[in-house]
């Protein structure tokens, strides 16, 4: 009978897998401020979640999950079992309620509820000489939760309809088959102090598959360009963050599988700085431990390594400027030692040391 | 190719003539369907890129987005926009149709006052739960009972009337008498053997063409099929808001098993598995069609006895292409008629042959080999399940080349091309319609071409004699 169709060969379009989008908004409340007159983080939620209806509707099968970088901690805001027992309290106008689709309906209830619980819930002492956020947190979290959709999920009956009661080889069949992707919103600057994590969260999805999209709204972190760098994700820094919705919907839009047929938007020079173990600081030229190969920005005191604790043969460096041994061990991730020198190694070193 | 009268959907919308469109895409949740169902990912995502976008986008620049080798994928994602009449093309500028934009959006962002996905209804003051089990068992119920009415019409279990109108003038049953039982037709059996949700479309589409017919406005049904689609199984929904029309169509819904209604509560109905699945996507519908037979195992005490008892595997294949089947079921047994050349028949038990008379009269009437696979696949016997490959392979392959074997001459519906104007015309042309994948034949000497399509190749020609119009002016 499908031969009757003419439209046979166009069936390897229709036929598109189910994706899982994890947005992890960075909630920095010093970043969303110094945002304010641009792009309130109000407005910024209202952006996302429609950016979310749009993924939803894409597909019957597809998913969501928004996660909250804030400064000190990494929570879901939606699935939020928390939010949802809230809301479903909440008595809602039912009238009201047959203008939106339901799934959207609760997503958005449950994100603002939760993103309410999460601001009051953030004390102002708290902050204090924090202008940071939780990205490896947050990170880990989506991973995880994409591993636990994508793999674990699919035996017990998830029961939102369109995989209910399927048998469990086919079930494990399809959603096995679901591709998933990271969306980092992220609007503050620094993540040198969660430079392994980080990276060890990069490396994560990475090996995963999974691609993470950074969208920059402020602010600039080396290790985010990295990470778009090193998953096949595309990053983008708003000129305009008021017109965040635009580039949420014209770019960040595609899923894995579509996005081979996309040529995506252009990706300036990627910044691969590493940050040192000792003092957190991004360095242009380091010092790698030739065991454990971790980064110094200078020789560590006593020549002992802090993370392996292998007593180091400084001499090998000599005048440092020479060449040190550890360069030629160096291998692809660890191609960190760069160009220009930093300020702190400048005053024990010669500038122009020749790197190959 | 089959003497078939079954449509799919997509097939059946784009039939519609623009001014339906203009009045489908006035209902958020029906823009929002059509936009899940109908679209190919990639046009999904230029559609959204011109959601929010007041001025129109020029096409080459969204044209130079795709990568060069996904050129095919790219027409088709133009082609269906324009054929769904959700893009225009203005001077070389693609912009969303204005009131599908606008109903979209509000799709997306949940405004306006419209009541397009369903009005719930808190069912707590509902003395009897509806669980969805029950739903469950009632869509399998209903949809079992128009099978079994169709292959044994003068059994015990009658569907209601309106059923058996839709089956004949939908050319699946025949009425060959005056007063006789009306009788399953070709078009029928393959029907049957097809999957859950397609039937459930090709008795849908059947009904909508049957509405012109009874004075029904059709974008009001439409409107609320594929509103359906957007429920949520196991809520109560109110009836308040539905026009007349759709009204009566719930009524009719409720004989297929779409849609569940207690006598009691006529303000009130829920809708089933088999609706909100409606406007899933084609992997949604696959696991559908595995929930719905174990619906219909699930539903045994209600169906006849040797259901209830034998699970959905029956059929046990030899390699020798030997057929038991552990049934005493009307239904089942028919439909092992159509493709298998029966033995004998015991009380609990069919034998039965697969010969390649057998396998090629079912191909004549068209079904196919997959399908006759697909179906002895399901209903395997438990202990053919064990086996890694569940079908004997050398029956599978034997099948396939039964039905290669009628195939040396293949019939290409399609549009012949003639008369054109230059070598150059004739080869651009061609050039086009191969890429797509829609050239079937062409003969560089008479400057013919065969195409199965002609919507793009119009479309083409159009646009580039535009270019050519606008490169003589400059």
């Amino acid at each position: 009978m499908d031969k009757v169709d003419a439209s046979a060969h166009y069936q390897g379009v229709t036929e598109d897998k189910p994706s899982l989008l994890v947005v992890v908004l960075d909630t920095n409340p010093f970043a969303w401020q110094s945002l304010h007159s641009e792009l309130p983080l109000q407005t910024a939620l209202s952006h996302i979640l429609l950016f979310l209806n749009a993924h939803l509707s894409f597909s019957h099968a597809n998913r969501v999950a928004v996660i909250a970088s804030h400064t000190k901690s990494a929570t879901f805001l939606y699935p939020n079992s928390a939010a949802a027992a809230e809301t479903a309290e909440t008595s809602v106008d039912l009238y009201r309620d047959a203008n939106k689709y339901r799934l959207f309906a609760s997503i958005e209830r449950q994100v603002q509820s939760s993103m309410q619980r999460l601001l009051s819930s953030t004390a102002p002492e708290s902050l204090a000489g924090t202008n940071e956020t939780t990205m490896a947190g947050a990170l880990s979290l989506a991973l995880a939760y994409i591993n636990r959709v994508c793999n674990a999920d699919n035996l017990s009956d998830s029961g939102e309809g369109s995989g209910g009661g399927a048998r469990p080889g086919e079930a494990r069949a399809d959603t096995a088959s679901m591709t998933a992707r990271i969306l980092v919103v992220s609007v503050s600057g620094d993540l040198a102090n969660q430079y392994v994590s980080v990276m060890n969260s990069i490396f994560a999805a990475q090996r995963q598959r999974v691609p993470i999209d950074i969208c920059k709204i402020a602010g600039d972190t080396v290790f985010l360009q990295q990470a778009s760098d090193s998953t096949n994700g595309i990053y983008m820094q708003l000129q305009h963050p008021s017109a965040l919705l635009q580039y949420l919907l014209s770019c960040f839009m595609s899923d894995p599988s579509t996005r081979h047929h996309l040529i995506p938007p252009s990706q300036i020079n990627v910044d691969f700085r590493a940050a040192c173990f000792c003092h957190k600081r991004v360095v242009d030229i380091g010092f790698v431990c030739s065991i454990c190969l971790s980064i110094f920005c200078s020789p560590p005191p006593g020549a002992i390594c802090t993370t392996c604790n292998t007593k180091l043969d400084v001499s090998a460096l000599g005048n440092y400027g020479g060449k040190p041994a550890v360069v030629l061990m160096k291998k692809k991730k660890i191609k960190k030692a760069k160009k220009v020198l930093n300020d702190s190694a400048a005053d024990s070193s010669t500038p122009g040391t020749p790197v190959a | 190719m089959a003497p078939s009268t079954i449509r799919g959907f997509d097939e059946y919308l784009q039939s519609l003539p623009p001014i339906t469109f203009q009045r489908l895409y006035q209902q958020p949740a029906t823009a929002l369907a059509i936009f899940r169902r109908m679209l190919p990912s990639l046009a999904k995502i230029f559609v959204t890129t011109l959601l929010y976008n007041d001025r129109p986008i020029p096409l080459a620049e969204l044209q130079s987005w795709v990568r060069t080798e996904s050129y095919r994928e790219r027409e088709d994602a133009f082609s269906k926009l324009r054929r769904l009449h959700i893009t225009q093309e203005r001077a070389g500028n693609v912009s969303i149709d204005p009131i599908f934009k606008k109903n979209f959006r509000l799709a997306l962002t949940g405004g306006g006052d419209h009541h397009s996905f369903g009005v719930p209804v808190d069912a707590s003051d509902d003395r009897k739960k509806v669980s969805i089990s029950t739903l469950d068992n009632y869509a399998a119920n209903q949809f079992d009972c128009i099978l079994h009415y169709m292959v044994e019409p003068s059994g015990q279990r009658q569907p209601n009337p309106g059923v058996k109108i839709l089956l004949i003038t939908s050319g699946l049953m025949k009425q060959s008498e005056r007063g006789h039982q009306p009788k399953i037709t070709q078009a029928g059996f393959s029907f049957i053997l097809q999957e859950g949700n397609a039937q459930i479309w090709a008795l849908l589409i059947q009904y909508l063409e049957m509405c012109e017919s009874l004075q029904m406005e059709k974008t009001e049904v439409l409107h609320f099929l594929l509103m359906l689609g957007s429920l949520e199984l196991g809520q109560a929904y109110s009836t308040a808001t539905l026009t007349q029309t759709q009204i009566k169509v719930l009524a009719d819904l409720k004989d297929y098993g779409v849609v569940y209604q207690r006598k009691s509560m006529p303000d009130r109905f829920y809708p089933t598995r088999l609706a909100t699945t409606l406007t899933s996507d084609v992997t949604g519908l696959r696991s559908t069609a595995a929930s719905f037979t174990q619906a219909l195992v699930a539903a045994g005490p209600v169906a006849p006895p040797s259901e209830a008892a034998g699970e959905s595997g029956f059929i046990i294949i030899e390699t020798n292409y030997r057929v038991y089947a552990y049934t005493n079921n009307p239904l089942s047994i028919a439909i092992l008629d159509l493709f298998c050349k029966l033995g004998s028949r015991f009380p609990n038990l069919v034998t039965a042959k697969l010969t390649r008379a057998s396998i090629q009269r079912a191909i004549a009437n068209g079904i196919t080999a997959d399908q006759i696979i697909d179906y002895l696949k399901v209903h395997a016997h438990p202990v053919m399940r064990k086996n890694v490959l569940i079908l004997p392979p050398t029956v599978v392959d034997q099948i396939r080349l039964w039905q290669i074997e009628g195939e040396r001459m293949k019939t290409t519906p399609g549009f012949l091309f003639k008369d054109f104007a230059s070598e150059w015309d004739f080869q651009d042309t061609a050039r086009y319609a191969e890429e797509l994948g829609i050239l079937a034949w062409k003969d560089s000497k008479r400057r013919l071409m065969f195409a199965t399509r002609t919507e793009q190749i119009v479309d083409y020609l159009k646009r580039r004699g535009e270019q050519q119009a606008v490169g003589r002016k400059v």
